[in-house]
């Protein structure tokens, strides 16, 4: 082992040196070499196509929040089964099935939280 | 036994804590709206149960989990505490949260949750494992310190707790980064087995410390880290208060124990600087703070402050005698302030009036025995003899003297005189003046009369007859060898 | 039997909670009797006591706690009898003088007297130092309470200053007491002591002189010798009249009690090295009482610097070493118990009459009362140390010690006599 453990990173940092580099040169490059016609149609808002009216400020109902943190929740968790997969054999060496009531018992946490929820009313748009 | 198995025995107080706080919210969401009571009962039998459960741990004391949970003496004896705590906390609550018509599910489901991070806290022997415990006790903290919603004081009391606590604990994952950066562990006895194998601590490493300290010295409301407590404590509904005294900074300082002599017992050269500067800062500024303030949690918040300056001066007689020190003096500290703000509780009325300490006038007449449990806790906070926090006192005289830090305990001892001036005040308020109002304290309900009297027990109890518990807490203390 | 009377006080206060609120007759029979029987008590301990043994009599010893190494250890000797004999003395003495001058609260009231007793008694014979310890602190909560609640005006301000003083002091002595435990190990007076004369701990100068200096410091701070006096003309004058009774009759004994007991057996070094500015502090406390005895219109007060005056001979006593002012210096502690505690005792039987303290108000006492004015004018008398009254004796002792040692210092010590004299004549109107 080298001296620091963060040498091990040391192709990590090339490697994001090098990505920086090209993604900048390439920007620089097209700024420095293209050309540019600017017109008022143009330095407008993006909004697939429509003609943008009205301010993009514009205050919201929180139940979007609260919609958006639930799906987040539920969303990142999912995650967690990607690797799960990946070792599923070596959860479960032979014919036990331990690796697999871990994840029900996961499961069955989150759905607990899920009904919690639901009978809250936090599902519930019109509440 | 099969090792899964096994290494659930060594979770199982935070498995039972978590099993219930899951059933509590299930429950909650199918249970009638007259019917929740039942829940704030399942809930103290969820806190027993996960208090008998670590019996269950202390038969499997080893490292679980490939080592990222740790169970020994010193993990189940902090369990035991922090679950005592929890009990103790929903015993005093319950009447409050009636009161002030609270919902009566989710609060004890937070309190299981937060205890369950807590323990986790307790027994993790590995920087990820101790993050995700600070995490699951800080926001459980988080939304209980904010549970009065419509109270505004409640909602600051939240925000300032989550913003300030949010920015510590990535403080603390930035430390356990760097730790990992220089050593390629975070395993805190594999840490240890590096120093013994000659490795010196390097600056990465030591940099890395140093953030640790800063985001548990928050947790531990140390200073100069302690600026949001006395905010923090006075907003939120005063149990909660009494749990933040007591269960997250017993866990900060079984997290900051268990790093700084384990992991970095071979550096105690290098922190030792820095606890002993923390100690003098924190007792110095607790107790001086305390003087000037006339609301009672605010007197209590900087009181809790400056206990935590004399827990870290056990810390710093870096010994056997000093943790154990540390652990007798955190049990005594959690329940005696839990008593003192279970009696705020109590006496509060709904909304929290009365919280003025002018506003105790009378009570050593008007409610005699809560005006005397009260004298008891703040006795014993004040550390005079029979009562157990004299003799939590005295042991950490003993270690810091024993570890030639004559200077650490003088100004300790000068800390207790400051201490008697504002703790006496109130003992003056209850007994020697006459409200300029008349008023009746509301009768003592069972809840709050057994917390009361419980505390009130050990108070007296650990200070005639120390023996058990100072065995236990240095068995405890051995577990570091 | 030593435990018996110390604790039996407490028994009765606790025994008083039985009793209803309102049944103020029972309560004060009750504390009358706990306390006379633990009066009779003391005398048998007289009756056991053997005057030519030398050392701890009547000696129990128990283990009470492992870790730390404590042991409930109470022994006896001839200063700590005759203290407690005082203290019992005293304490049936106060319960009558507030018979009728405490109306409110009255279970309390006795419950902490009697509490304040047994600490007391403990403190005399505790002989170990952590016991001491909390006997010596346990004693502040009555104490506190007594000048808090039952009070005159500034009776709040008085109480906290009486604690905060004391606690300053005791805190410190605290550290000294663990500092000791860690060097020997134990916290056994008779078995620290030998080890320090064998040799077998041995202090640096410096160490000693440190630790001296914080067990000195609470005992002066109780005696009080000057100037750390300032809390007693408050406690004094502010607390009802039994407390005054047993603050100048007991609680300031037992600072010179300490100095005995303590730092001159444990540290005769630094003592040594210390007592002339002690003898200093002790020599100014003497003239500086009495001269602001003498301007005082108030009669509490007066005799509160008069305690001042008083201790300070006693402090001077000790502080020569010699065994003329060592004698002479317990025979004062005795003297001045019963003397200032009757002075105490009288202004409370006057104040309970006229509702006041000054001493201009005091004239032409005589003809109205002749039997207490007499009784005044004795104990005024013993106070000032007249041939054939109980004061002259220890103050000549000292004063002979003194001399023996340093003539000065008995010149000096013996301008207070006469001073006193006058403020003592300034009442005898």
């Amino acid at each position: 082992m080298s001296p620091s453990y963060l040498s091990d990173y040391a192709p990590l940092l090339i490697h994001i040196l090098a990505a920086m580099i090209v993604a900048g040169a390439l920007l620089s490059l097209s700024v420095l070499v293209g050309y540019r016609r600017p017109s008022r149609e143009k330095s407008e808002a993006y909004e697939c196509g429509i003609h943008p009216t009205g301010d993009a400020r514009e205050p919201f109902s929180v139940k979007f929040y609260l919609v958006a943190i639930l799906f987040i929740l539920f969303d990142v968790e999912a995650i967690f089964l990607y690797p799960w997969a990946y070792v599923f054999r070596d959860l479960n060496p032979g014919k036990s099935l331990a690796g697999f009531y871990e994840m029900l018992l996961y499961i069955v946490i989150l759905l607990a939280g899920y009904i919690y929820l639901w009978r809250k009313g936090a599902l519930d748009w019109n509440r | 036994m099969t090792p899964a198995l096994a290494d659930a025995y060594s979770l199982a107080p935070v498995i039972t804590a978590c099993g219930f706080g899951i059933l509590i919210i299930v429950g909650d969401a199918f249970l009638p709206r007259g019917g929740k009571s039942l829940l704030a009962r399942i809930g103290v039998v969820g806190a027993l149960a996960s208090l008998a459960a670590v019996t269950l741990a202390s038969r499997h004391t080893d490292d679980a989990y490939s080592g990222l949970i740790r169970t020994d003496a010193f993990s189940l004896f902090l369990e035991s505490l922090i679950f005592v705590i929890t009990v103790l906390v929903m015993l005093g609550s319950y009447d409050y949260l009636v009161r002030e018509g609270l919902p009566l599910g989710e609060y004890h489901a937070l309190l299981l949750f937060a205890a369950s991070g807590m323990a986790v806290m307790a027994s993790a022997n590995e920087l990820l494992t101790a993050f995700v415990g600070l995490e699951i006790s800080s926001i459980a903290s988080y939304v209980l310190a904010g549970y009065r919603r419509t109270a505004s004081k409640s909602n600051e009391s939240a925000l300032k707790y989550f913003l300030l606590g949010s920015f510590a604990t990535a403080f603390f994952l930035y430390g356990a980064a760097m730790v990992y950066g220089a050593t390629g562990t975070t395993r805190l006895d594999v840490l240890r087995e590096m120093f013994v194998a000659g490795r010196a601590p390097g600056p990465l490493m030591l940099l890395g410390c140093a953030m640790i300290l800063v985001g548990l010295g928050f947790k531990a409301a140390v200073a100069p880290f302690q600026v949001w407590t006395p905010d923090v404590y006075e907003g939120a509904p005063t149990p909660v208060t009494a749990l933040f005294a007591s269960g997250p900074k017993a866990a900060a300082f079984a997290l900051l124990v268990r790093i700084l002599v384990t992991g970095f017992g071979a550096a105690n050269a290098t922190w030792f600087w820095a606890i002993w500067v923390s100690a003098v800062l924190t007792m110095f500024i607790g107790n001086l703070a305390a003087l000037t303030q006339n609301n009672v949690k605010r007197m209590l918040a900087y009181s809790s402050i400056a206990h935590a300056g004399y827990l870290l001066v056990a810390l710093a007689a870096r010994s056997e005698i000093g943790i154990a020190a540390l652990l007798y003096y955190l049990v005594v500290y959690a329940l005696v302030t839990l008593g003192a703000f279970t009696i705020i509780t109590h006496l509060g009325e709904p909304g929290e009036r009365r919280l003025e300490i002018d506003a105790y006038a009378g009570l050593g007449t008007r409610q005699p025995f809560t005006a005397f449990c009260m004298t008891i806790f703040l006795l014993s906070l004040l550390g005079l003899p029979i009562t157990a926090g004299f003799l939590g006192k005295f042991y950490i005289f003993d270690s810091a003297l024993k570890a030639q830090l004559p200077g650490l305990a003088v100004m300790l001892a000068m800390n207790s005189v400051i201490g008697a001036y504002y703790y006496l005040r109130l003992v003056r308020v209850m007994y020697f003046t006459e409200p300029e109002q008349e008023w009746t304290p509301e009768p003592v309900t069972a809840g709050v009369g057994a917390v009361m009297f419980l505390t009130a027990v050990a108070a007296l109890g650990f200070g005639l007859f120390p023996g058990p518990l100072m065995t236990f807490a240095t068995i405890s203390a051995q577990s570091f060898r | 039997m030593l435990t018996l009377v110390t604790f039996l006080p407490l028994a009765g206060g606790l025994l008083l909670l039985l009793l209803g609120r309102e049944s103020h007759a029972a309560i004060r029979r009750v504390a009358l009797l706990t306390s006379t029987v633990t009066f009779l008590l003391s005398l048998l301990l007289l009756r056991g006591f053997d005057a030519t043994a030398s050392g701890y009599q009547l000696v129990e010893r128990r283990p009470w706690m492992s870790n730390p190494q404590i042991q409930y250890h109470m022994g006896m000797d001839g200063i700590s009898l005759f203290l407690v004999l005082l203290t019992t003395f005293l304490m049936p003495l106060a319960v009558l003088c507030s018979w009728e001058s405490i109306h409110t609260r009255v279970k309390e009231f006795f419950l902490m007297l009697l509490a304040l007793e047994t600490a007391m008694i403990g403190v005399f014979f505790a002989l170990d130092l952590f016991l001491f310890f909390l006997f010596w602190e346990a004693m502040l909560i009555p104490m506190y309470f007594l000048i808090g609640i039952w009070g005159h005006e500034r009776r709040i301000y008085a109480a906290i200053k009486f604690v905060l003083y004391t606690m300053a002091g005791s805190i410190l002595m605290l550290v000294a007491i663990i500092w000791l435990y860690s060097l020997s190990g134990t916290f056994d007076l008779p078995r620290i002591q030998s080890l320090l004369q064998e040799g077998v701990i041995r202090l640096p100068v410096r160490q000693e002189m440190l630790l001296f200096g914080a067990f000195f410091l609470a005992f002066a701070v109780k005696v009080p010798l000057f100037p750390l006096h300032t809390w007693l003309p408050d406690a004094h004058v502010e607390a009802p009249t039994a407390g005054s009774v047993i603050l100048a009759g007991v609680l300031l004994k037992m600072g010179a009690y300490g100095l005995v007991r303590f730092c001159l057996p444990l540290f005769p070094d630094a003592s040594h090295k210390f007592a002339p500015w002690i003898v200093g502090l002790a020599i100014v406390g003497i003239i500086y009482g009495a001269l602001v005895a003498m301007v005082q219109p108030d009669y509490k007060k007066l005799v509160a610097y008069s305690s001042v005056s008083h201790m300070g001979f006693v402090v001077l006593g000790i502080f020569v070493f010699n065994q003329v002012g060592m004698q002479g210096a317990v025979y004062q502690m005795l003297n001045h118990g019963v003397s200032s505690g009757g002075l105490f005792l009288v202004a409370g039987m006057l104040y309970d009459r006229r509702h006041t303290h000054m001493i201009k108000e005091f004239g032409g006492l005589a003809t109205p009362m002749p039997v207490l004015s007499s009784f005044f004018i004795l104990i005024t008398l013993s106070s000032l140390g007249l041939p054939l009254l109980n004061g002259f004796v220890g103050e000549f002792l000292i004063l002979t010690g003194a001399f023996e040692r340093r003539p000065a210092w008995a010149a000096y010590a013996a301008t207070g006599v006469i001073l006193s004299a006058v403020y003592c004549g300034v009442t005898s109107v």
